[in-house]
């Protein structure tokens, strides 16, 4: 396939502007061609097609008369049937969503800008969607990601901040794979609002195929999404192309559990490349599952956060959200200035002593120390006993 | 025939001694003489017997001097079943009731009272298994006690209504009619509604949990002491009183040790036969010393760490309890056995059963070290020595910790959580079990909780790099050498669980994290549920 991308090359781009459909449908079915072609993700390719469209993609493809190996793609490119292709995908309930498409998520086009990561990169050709989800409202979305091996902590906290997404209204990210993308699901199921799996297969298919009642009440619920064609195997490098869809589709990403090769941080790095905000969850220091996010966090590459407030504060609008800033509980000694730390310092617990005796300790005349002590007495934390000088408060003493 | 013998058996905690009981009648100052060491309740007997056996139409030796002797004489003897072998003897001595031989190899059990009938008697079933162990075949007990007594193979048991009856059978006369024994008194005076309630508690009805649900299964699989954490309303208490339904019926051997306790203790109902049904004892926080480990005034009684062997022992909210009780359990929890030492006596009774420990983070149980969660209103030194007591010595002989959070509202409404029912883990748990039979099958342990530590490294090891992960943890300072052993034992129950030939590293890492109350992999907690991911 990069012997195809090469030809139809990028020399006479225009990124900035967004292309043109003049007839969408037609562009509909160029892209399901080249989605049937092609390795899903495959930079170049997404590339060209972003910038020149898919009719004309198809176009430079189907002409091109080099060597063998052009002419090869050619007439494979030739051989697809996109209509049927869009037919067998419609009968088993699942449809093509093309730039063009109302409900086409904009932020994926940020793709078009961000440098290729191992060869993958560029808007998706389109999404293969199964479920009633539309997929604008997938603009406020937050993608959770993790570790396949997590530990019950990790998946505990993945499943309590989908939650508090989830009652935020919304929509929760991940890739329905084993660990924390379950239980990110799940968390987001419980709080009763939607979730949306992104697949590395065809999104007619299960995978893992444990996750098989997961995943296709996902797809009755909310949406299972892939841009790989339906009946496409889970191969390893799809996933690669599979977390930039993750990071794009999302406002923010949050790492949960992460071992040092997880690849949950390459889906981190796409969405610090897209420029989305980029979390992580802290594990013990000891956990290996959570190395990968600590290294994250201590390259200065995410930030921390603990519960549904923190993240909320991050993706939303600036200024929506803002959490309090965490303070320890303040105490009534917190009020006095030093001189009066000091002297209540020197006031004894149980036995009254002098004036003289507590100005003696802390170290000033007892002119001063009477006013301060007057102060504190007036403020309830000492009491003057007649006749023998002062006490501390019980209410004060710890 | 001025002397006769006929035989009781003394009890000594669990243990059982044959006594021979020897009376003599003969000419000289009239009076009779108990000796060989009887406590107050046996003195007594003298003078219920002679009453019993006037009353029965039999002739009291009243002109005689008679002597009656208890050996052997060192052993000090206690409770009132003595009366119908002295009774018998001071008979089978004083005239020719019955033929001399037909005291061979009989023992006699049974209080009496003034008319001459039997009453029963605690602790029929261990005298039992003491005298057919001292090859006694023949066993005379008050009739209510018959069917406990006959629980034990190879004695023939009569079961017998008075003094009389006894004298007749003896002789082989006829049996003359008697009134029927009443039951034992111990029998239930008071039930009430939803007494029964632990039979129908069901694992499906705790939401959330998976963590602590994993441990639970874990625990009751290999008989493991548990320890379960959390603040006030985390699910401690439910989980911990459906841990007795998860467990199978005892085995035949067990049952009958755990029958002979609750004979000791005078808690057996006889017409239930063998206990079966692992028992569950929750006792409240202010019980005694006595009461939980064993003891109390006059006999030996076996406490509540005994009567729950094979069972559940749940001490909820356990730092309130009295320091000395906690203090006395770690016997029991590292020797599944427990000695009362009192005088020169000292029994010794088998206390094999879970220990589930129940506490809260601090004394008023809302304390959370989560920012902003915490309505604690304790001070930092309650806290501290609330604490302390947790982290005592009886922690460590804790296999698992776990730390619970309540369970949210979106556990509940999670549609794809495991809610396993009881039966369903039940099933996995007897499996297990079973694997552990067979595996020791003809040692002195039924359990991986109770393989003992030298037979563990010798034959019992992790496979190769296992050990290592255990080496590590005991380096890094996270895991004491005692530790260690409990670790390798829970996972030979993990393996047994998972239906594995060893614990490999997996086995060790999670047991490591069970004993450690550390997270364990998400994914072994689908596994024990035999659902794959």
């Amino acid at each position: 396939m990069s012997r195809a991308a090469a030809t139809c090359g990028t020399t006479d781009s225009r990124p900035s502007d967004p292309v043109d459909f003049q007839d969408l449908e037609e562009e509909r079915l160029a892209r399901a061609a080249l989605s049937r072609l092609s390795e899903p993700g495959t930079h170049r390719l997404c590339t060209a097609v972003a910038n020149l469209g898919g009719i004309e993609v198809r176009e430079r493809l189907l002409n091109q008369s080099g060597d063998a190996a052009e002419r090869e793609i050619a007439a494979r490119l030739a051989a697809i049937d996109a209509a049927a292709e869009l037919d067998r995908a419609s009968s088993i309930g699942v449809r093509f969503v093309v730039p063009g498409d109302a409900e086409w998520p904009r932020q994926l086009d940020d793709l078009r800008e961000a440098p290729p990561l191992q060869d993958r990169g560029g808007p998706p050709l389109g999404l293969w969607v199964r479920g009633p989800l539309r997929l604008e409202s997938l603009a406020e979305s937050v993608s959770i990601v993790g570790s396949r091996s997590a530990t019950t902590y990790g998946e505990q906290v993945a499943r309590d901040l989908a939650a508090a997404l989830a009652r935020d209204g919304r929509p929760v990210i991940s890739g329905a794979a084993y660990g924390i993308d379950q239980a990110a699901h799940r968390g987001a199921l419980g709080g009763r609002g939607t979730t949306v799996a992104v697949l590395a297969c065809g999104a007619d298919r299960v995978y893992p195929a444990a996750h098989a009642e997961l995943i296709n009440h996902l797809g009755q619920t909310g949406a299972v999404i892939s841009e790989t064609p339906p009946g496409g195997a889970p191969m390893r490098v799809r996933f690669l192309g599979r977390n930039r869809m993750i990071a794009a589709l999302s406002r923010g990403t949050i790492v949960v559990e992460a071992a040092r090769r997880s690849g949950a941080l390459n889906t981190a790095n796409w969405a610090g490349r897209l420029n989305r905000v980029v979390m992580g969850v802290p594990g013990p220091i000891t956990a290996e599952q959570s190395q990968g996010v600590h290294d994250l966090l201590r390259l200065g590459m995410g930030t921390v956060v603990t519960n549904g407030a923190d993240v909320l504060e991050l993706v939303g609008a600036s200024g929506e959200n803002l959490c309090e800033v965490p303070r320890g509980e303040s105490t009534p000694r917190d009020r006095l200035d030093l001189l009066g730390l000091s002297v209540l310092d020197a006031v004894p617990v149980s036995q009254p002593a002098s004036t003289e005796a507590i100005a003696r300790v802390c170290g000033l005349d007892s002119g001063s120390a009477a006013e301060v002590l007057e102060d504190l007495a007036h403020d309830g934390f000492v009491e003057r006993v007649p006749g023998a000088g002062w006490r501390l408060l019980r209410e004060v003493s710890r | 025939m001025p002397v006769a013998t006929s035989r009781t058996v003394a009890l000594n905690g669990a243990a059982g001694h044959l006594i021979d009981v020897q009376a003599d009648v003969s000419q000289g100052v009239v009076m009779t003489t108990l000796v060989g060491r009887p406590d107050p309740t046996l003195t007594e007997g003298r003078d219920r017997v002679r009453m019993a056996v006037a009353n029965s139409g039999f002739t009291w030796p009243a002109t005689r001097r008679v002597t009656i002797l208890l050996s052997p004489a060192d052993l000090h003897k206690r409770g009132s079943h003595f009366d119908l072998a002295i009774a018998v003897a001071v008979l089978g001595a004083s005239c020719d009731a019955f033929p001399a031989d037909a005291l061979q190899q009989t023992v006699f059990l049974g209080e009496l009272s003034l008319e001459g009938g039997l009453r029963c008697v605690p602790g029929v079933l261990p005298m039992a298994m003491a005298a057919a162990r001292a090859g006694a075949t023949r066993l005379m007990v008050p009739e209510p006690q018959a069917a406990e007594a006959a629980l034990v193979p190879g004695i023939a048991v009569f079961g017998m209504r008075s003094l009389a009856q006894v004298i007749a059978e003896l002789a082989g006369r006829e049996v003359p009619e008697a009134p029927p024994v009443p039951a034992p008194t111990s029998g239930r005076l008071l039930s009430w509604r939803g007494e029964d309630r632990a039979d129908e508690l069901d694992l499906a009805d705790v939401i959330g949990l998976a963590d602590a649900r994993f441990a639970v299964e874990v625990a009751a699989a290999g008989g493991h002491h548990l320890m379960l954490s959390g603040p006030k309303g985390a699910g401690k208490t439910t989980l911990a009183e459906r841990i007795p339904g998860l467990l199978p019926d005892l085995s035949g051997e067990e049952a009958l040790e755990l029958t002979a306790i609750c004979s000791l203790a005078g808690t057996l109902d006889p017409a239930g036969g063998l206990v079966r049904r692992p028992p569950f004892f929750a006792p409240h926080h202010d019980a005694s010393r006595a009461s939980l480990l064993g003891g109390g005034s006059g006999r030996v009684r076996p406490g509540m760490v005994s009567q729950a062997h094979g069972g559940v022992l749940l001490l909820d909210e356990f730092p309130i309890f009295h320091a000395d009780v906690i203090e006395a359990l770690r016997q029991p929890m590292e020797s599944g056995e427990v000695s009362v030492a009192r005088g020169e006596e000292a029994a010794t009774y088998p206390a094999r059963g879970m220990i589930v420990l129940a506490c809260n983070p601090c004394p008023c149980g809302n304390y959370h070290p989560a920012p902003g969660k915490s309505r604690c209103e304790c001070r930092e030194v309650q806290r501290r020595d609330y604490r302390r007591k947790v982290s005592g010595p009886i922690t460590d002989r804790i296999d698992i910790t776990r730390h619970l959070e309540p369970a949210a509202p979106h556990d509940r409404d999670d549609p794809f959580a495991e809610r396993e029912s009881t039966q369903a883990v039940r099933a996995r748990v007897t499996a297990a079990r079973e694997r552990q039979l067979e595996r020791y099958a003809g040692r002195a342990w039924r359990l991986n909780a109770h393989t003992p530590g030298p037979a563990l490294a010798a034959e019992f090891a992790v496979g190769a790099g296992a050990d290592r992960i255990l080496d590590d943890a005991i380096y890094e300072g996270r895991l004491s050498r005692r530790g260690a052993t409990r670790a390798h034992r829970l996972a030979w129950t993990l393996a047994d669980l998972w239906g594995d030939d060893r614990p490999e590293q997996l086995h060790v890492q999670v047991a490591l994290a069970l004993r450690l109350g550390e997270p364990v992999p998400g994914h072994v907690l689908r596994r024990a549920c035999g659902v794959a991911g």
